[in-house]
């Protein structure tokens, strides 16, 4: 299996002192995948990424990452992995071409193999133009791109990525997908967390976090699918603040939550009778009422997952 | 083979870096070469223990040719200054209390007859003890003129065939015959600058990597903590000796300190207590991880135990026995033997070798320690 698979996750748990940050996880990712880790901040999402990169070591369970297990051989992981951490950790005050040397001979690289390397990441992350630039001077979306490339120097056939989109414009964030989605393409196994729904998208598949449990995984179809069946609707008009209520009992509607000025509400298939929904709104006070289809967001996905999870909790009190 | 090239590959990285954020941050080299010189000239010329001039008041009840000439060869000198002739050696009290004299000088009514009958005439000086150094040394320098003064006596009484001293004592001072205190001063004051300089030096790196979060980074590389160690301390370790070529120049040319024993000795015990208080720097980064806190246990670390136990200033052997045995482990202590040695004393290896010994076993301890104390995991 830990042939097959160049990550693969088995009971992994983390405990700081009483707290257990990440408990008792499985999971696997393939090769080439794209494998998006979403979750609220403090959910575990770092810590576990940490632990797959051999920087912390785990309280239970194991990981087989490119072959080397996590607890017994870190070493072995790093050499083989790229890792770019959640805040941004090159040197600012250096070269961006000096900072790509000086990870490139951390990895241990040098010679003419490598200046046509550093040559390679510089046009994959748009940067020849800037390669003498002072870092700190680079906006935030060149930033990361930069901290890929030194993450991708050594040729590492998996590379974890941690928030790396955090605090970035929306158009540097697509670019940077786009490298994402090439790297895939070229056979590198991608990890990456995220808080970003929008982007969680993009992965092929996506494990969500709550409180340190893996408590869906699938591809973003899949969750939606199971998390958030049925169609959803969203409404616009007048008067519509405090209507929830209104139609939260009616058959058929399984979520109704406000959103924006209006509302979305989430109807089950065949079930749910519109006629019904806009009277009873009608009846609440709203006016001017226009329903529209739209489709299912993993937003909806994971507010649902918190809201079960949240239900799940307060049932074992 | 291709182990060690990939660790001296790594090494070379780390060091290269960390000499281009030297380049980058002038004010680390401003610190690294120009406070040790600055410090150097402050000190050199600020802290002194030559007295010229002490204050002097003069009470002469005799009057005479004879206690003219004894005043005269107090003043004569410029280690005493006549600032005020008294009647009664009352009248002193108050100039005293304000500290306008610091001595005074009691010559007796029938100082010349006593003087000319060859009888024994105790002429009377007070000092003012408040600064012990200063009235040690006064004291010093007017039992020398009084002897001085007897000689003369006796040759004249002896109507110029000198016979030999008849009585009095012979002091030689040895490797620094005028006493000057530069000469004492300045090879403690190297080992105090370099001491200070060394360990703030890298006792801000490590914890620099820290807080940017660039050693997180550095971790999931596979880098090891001896490469990160070597890459951090080499740069500053060159730093560092330019900076004891530099001290000892400015010793040499501005304070006359000479340079009488063996400079390999010289060097390889500057190249040793570099080695260790660097390393003591990194292990201060190492622990703490803060650069605040790091900078303040360096000033600790270094700047106390170099001022006051390590035989700079104050001698050790006057201190108590706790202290004594507390000194031994304070590397500044050999390293000032050693410059001492070497530059005052003209001494080699064979005068020195075992505070080389212990410079060496020191910076062997440090490098260890923080290597061992380098968690490379997080939390």
């Amino acid at each position: 299996m830990s042939g097959e698979h160049p990550i693969v996750v088995t009971s992994l748990t983390k405990r700081f002192g009483a707290f257990t940050a990440v408990d008792s996880v499985d999971f696997h990712v393939e090769k080439g995948e794209i494998f998006g880790y979403l979750g609220a901040n403090g959910a575990g999402k770092s810590t576990t990424i940490r632990m797959l990169c051999g920087l912390l070591a785990p309280s239970g369970g194991d990981a087989v990452v490119n072959g080397h297990r996590i607890s017994r051989d870190p070493e072995g992981v790093k050499s083989s992995i790229g890792y770019m951490s959640q805040r941004f950790s090159l040197y600012l005050d250096l070269p961006v071409e000096f900072n790509l040397d000086f990870f490139g001979g951390a990895y241990g690289l040098r010679g003419a193999a490598f200046r046509s390397r550093k040559q390679e990441i510089l046009e994959l992350t748009g940067l020849v133009d800037r390669r003498h630039s002072t870092t700190g001077t680079l906006p935030g979306g060149l930033r990361q791109r930069l901290a890929l490339g030194a993450a991708l120097l050594h040729r590492p056939r998996i590379v974890f990525l941690d928030e790396p989109t955090a605090g970035v414009d929306p158009a540097s964030r697509r670019d940077f997908w786009r490298l994402i989605r090439d790297l895939s393409e070229g056979g590198t196994t991608v990890f990456v967390t995220t808080h970003y729904m929008d982007e969680a998208e993009f992965c092929h598949r996506v494990g969500l976090m709550v409180a340190g449990r893996l408590v869906a995984l699938d591809t973003p179809a899949g969750l939606k699918a199971q998390f958030v069946p049925g169609h959803m609707l969203s409404v616009t008009g007048r008067d519509l603040a405090g209507t929830t209520t209104a139609v939260r009992g009616l058959p058929g509607v399984l979520a109704a939550e406000v959103f924006g000025a209006g509302l979305r509400l989430r109807l089950a298939e065949g079930e749910a009778d519109p006629g019904a929904v806009r009277a009873a709104l009608e009846a609440a006070g709203a006016r001017e009422l226009r329903f529209e289809p739209v489709p299912a967001t993993l937003e909806d996905v994971f507010l649902a997952v918190v809201a079960g999870h949240e239900r799940h909790q307060k049932d074992a009190e | 083979m291709r182990k060690l090239y990939r660790f001296l590959v790594r090494v070379g990285a780390l060091a290269s870096k960390e000499t281009i954020h030297i380049r980058r941050d002038v004010r680390t080299l401003y610190m690294a070469l120009g406070l040790p010189v600055v410090l150097l000239l402050l000190f050199g010329f600020g802290v002194s223990f030559d007295i010229d001039s002490i204050p002097l008041a003069v009470v002469d009840h005799d009057r005479t040719r004879a206690s003219l000439e004894l005043r005269r060869t107090f003043v004569a000198s410029d280690d005493f200054r006549l600032v005020a002739l008294l009647d009664d050696a009352e009248d002193a009290e108050p100039l005293f209390q304000r500290g306008r004299v610091m001595a005074l000088l009691v010559i007796p009514p029938g100082y010349e007859r006593a003087v000319a009958h060859g009888e024994t005439v105790t002429v009377q000086l007070v000092l003012d003890g408040t600064d012990a150094n200063t009235a040690n040394m006064a004291r010093g320098k007017a039992e020398g003129m009084a002897l001085g003064v007897n000689l003369e006596i006796v040759r004249a009484a002896t109507s110029g065939v000198v016979a030999g001293a008849p009585l009095g004592a012979s002091i030689w001072t040895r490797f620094n015959p005028e006493g000057r205190s530069a000469l004492f001063l300045v090879p403690g004051l190297i080992a105090y600058i370099l001491a200070i300089v060394a360990v703030l030096l890298t006792s801000l790196t490590v914890a620099r990597e820290w807080e940017r979060g660039s050693m997180e980074q550095l971790f999931a590389t596979p880098v090891g903590r001896l490469e990160i160690i070597l890459g951090k301390l080499l740069p500053y370790l060159c730093i560092g000796l330019v900076a004891v070529l530099m001290v000892l120049t400015v010793g040499a040319w501005v304070f006359d300190v000479p340079v009488r024993g063996d400079l390999t000795v010289l060097a390889i015990g500057s190249f040793l207590f570099l080695i260790g208080m660097l390393g003591l720097g990194l292990l201060i980064s190492v622990l703490t991880r803060n650069q605040l806190v790091a900078t303040q246990a360096a000033f600790l670390s270094s700047m106390l135990p170099t001022l006051l136990l390590s035989n700079f200033i104050f001698p050790v052997e006057n201190m108590p026995t706790i202290l004594q045995w507390l000194s031994r482990i304070i590397p500044a202590r050999y390293y000032i033997e050693v410059l001492r040695g070497v530059l005052l004393r003209g001494n080699g290896y064979a005068e020195l070798w075992p505070d080389l010994l212990v410079l060496l076993g020191f910076s062997a301890l440090m490098i260890t320690v923080s290597a061992a104390r380098f968690t490379r995991r997080l939390a």
